[in-house]
């Protein structure tokens, strides 16, 4: 059975002409929501990847009390020295904490003119044998029960924070990415609905010399998958801009400590234009299929 | 070539559009359908290419069950099947010409068959010189006719005809019916469902007179009434 492709090509680009509206408002609204997922993609993969290295760097501080004596200092290090938990132990006295805070704030010489050795607390700076979070917990609430500490900070702690509140964020962003999803279906359902009711003399007339449904079907189906690879082509773009824009504006920029380190590989934005591309013939494929098997009956 | 044996059509479990019907068709015979409005003509042809299926009995054409035809069949009956209605059904945006060769795109022929085939069949039909003009351009009788080559271009079968002449003038009629004559004699069975007494008269071919969905009358060489 000889389907000529020039004949599906026009009757969709005729369709498409047809019906610019409805196929302009499903085509930018299956772009609008694929970046949406393209883009919670990205961001779910950048706080993986920024999450795995702080995993591997998870410490402790251990700040002690400014008037803690020397005995009381000398015994945390002994319990440090004994627990398993522990595998490296680094202590910084006034001078080396002073030395690491001149460091710290070298743009800022008012600060640090201000602040002498005699203000700064000591700490231990720890790194647990384990990663886990219970493991490295208990130990920091062990430490933190001991007389003369300050308090115990976990390096990872904020950064946890910050990925949670982002993590959030982007499910909301999935979400809304999806229920749009959605109604991009229904707009390219909508959208061939009306393409089958413009043709249906055709369509009659096809029917009764013997056209397969195939024949019939085919540039309607191929109109609903157009509409998702335009959109999709749109979409990827877009992925492309909030890649470059998220580089330039936090991955290179050191004031966003936290944000710059949601960073992925090129090879994530290509997988995500991947997933771009194959949720959008999808969303068009169902579109139109459902659309063409409800209202094109032989 | 069609055979219906004990047919029964209900529409909606109520309506019974045909009942009981069986009747035997042979090749090349040239068929009226008679009867009022609502007798079941028209179910009767949709029947026969499938656009209807029976709720009992067996319809065979060219030897095959239809009213068990899976659907994905049914495109290749209704390539051995013409029709030809009394609205004509012509594509109103397509010329002549582009209207008749639809019918062969539609069921994938090569274009060179296409270039062929279509002059050959408006020469048949005598609108050789109407080729490119629009459907609105012509007579309703100009458009009978293109509505007939369209349905005989695949050169089918049977060709089925709901009250061809419904919607033209005596004359006209008459040389509509010449030409469904012609395409009988060279071989096509034709069912005509008609409710045009001079030409029934006139052709005396059989005829089958349906009544409330009956088959009341089947008569060679017969007459309207």
């Amino acid at each position: 059975m000889a389907i000529r492709l020039d004949y599906i090509a026009k009757e969709t680009g005729s369709n498409l002409a047809r019906n610019f509206t409805l196929t302009f408002a499903s085509i930018l609204t299956v772009a609008v929501s694929l970046a949406l997922v393209a883009a919670s993609y990205l961001i779910g993969q950048g706080i993986n990847n920024s999450f795995l290295g702080l995993r591997s760097d998870v410490q402790l501080f251990v700040y002690m009390n400014p008037a803690a004596s020397q005995e009381q200092i000398d015994a945390v290090a002994r319990e440090l020295d004994d627990s398993p938990g522990v595998e490296t132990v680094d202590f910084y006295d006034k001078e080396r904490s002073y030395e690491e805070f001149q460091r710290l704030f070298e743009e800022q010489p008012d600060l640090v003119s201000t602040i002498t050795p005699e203000d700064l607390p000591q700490s231990f700076r720890i790194k647990p044998s384990s990663s886990d979070a219970d493991v490295v917990t208990a130990l920091g609430d062990t430490l933190e029960a001991k007389e003369g500490v300050l308090r115990v900070e976990y390096a990872a702690e904020f950064a946890r924070q910050v990925q949670r509140s982002v993590r959030t964020l982007n499910t909301w962003v999935l979400i809304v990415g999806a229920v749009l999803i959605g109604a991009s279906v229904l707009l390219i359902f909508n959208t061939i609905r009306t393409a089958v009711f413009a043709r249906r003399r055709e369509i009659e007339v096809m029917r009764l010399v013997g056209a397969s449904n195939t024949f019939i079907r085919l540039p309607f189906v191929a109109e609903g998958l157009f509409h998702g690879l335009l959109g999709a082509l749109l979409a990827a773009f877009a992925a492309w801009g909030f890649d470059a824009l998220w580089k330039r504006n936090f991955v290179n920029q050191v004031a966003f400590e936290l944000l710059n380190q949601i960073r992925w590989d090129p090879s994530q934005l290509w997988s995500a234009i991947g997933i771009i591309f194959a949720v959008g013939a999808l969303t068009g494929a169902i579109g139109s299929g459902v659309a063409v098997s409800r209202f094109l009956r032989v | 070539m069609i055979k219906l044996d004990n047919v029964t059509k209900i529409y909606k479990g109520e309506m019974v559009a045909l009942r009981d019907a069986s009747v035997e068709i042979e090749k090349g015979e040239f068929v009226f359908l008679v009867g009022a409005s609502g007798s079941g003509k028209s179910t009767f042809l949709r029947l026969l290419n499938r656009e209807e299926k029976p709720e009992r009995g067996h319809i065979f054409v060219a030897g095959k069950d239809i009213a068990e035809l899976p659907g994905y069949k049914v495109p290749y009956l209704r390539r051995n099947i013409g029709s030809v209605f009394q609205d004509f059904k012509l594509l109103p945006t397509k010329t002549v010409s582009e209207n008749v060769a639809f019918a062969l795109q539609a069921i994938g022929r090569p274009r060179a068959h296409i270039r062929e085939a279509v002059p050959q069949i408006l020469e048949l039909v005598g609108l050789a010189q109407k080729a490119e003009n629009m459907p609105d351009e012509l007579s309703g009788g100009e458009q009978q006719r293109v509505s007939i080559a369209r349905a005989f271009v695949n050169r089918p079968l049977i060709l089925l005809a709901d009250e061809p002449t419904g919607n033209l003038d005596p004359a006209t009629s008459v040389g509509i019916m010449k030409l469904l004559d012609r395409i009988n004699r060279t071989g096509t069975t034709v069912v005509m469902a008609t409710h045009d007494r001079g030409i029934v008269d006139s052709m005396r071919r059989r005829v089958i007179e349906l009544d409330h969905g009956r088959i009341v009358r089947d008569q060679a060489r017969g007459v309207y009434e």
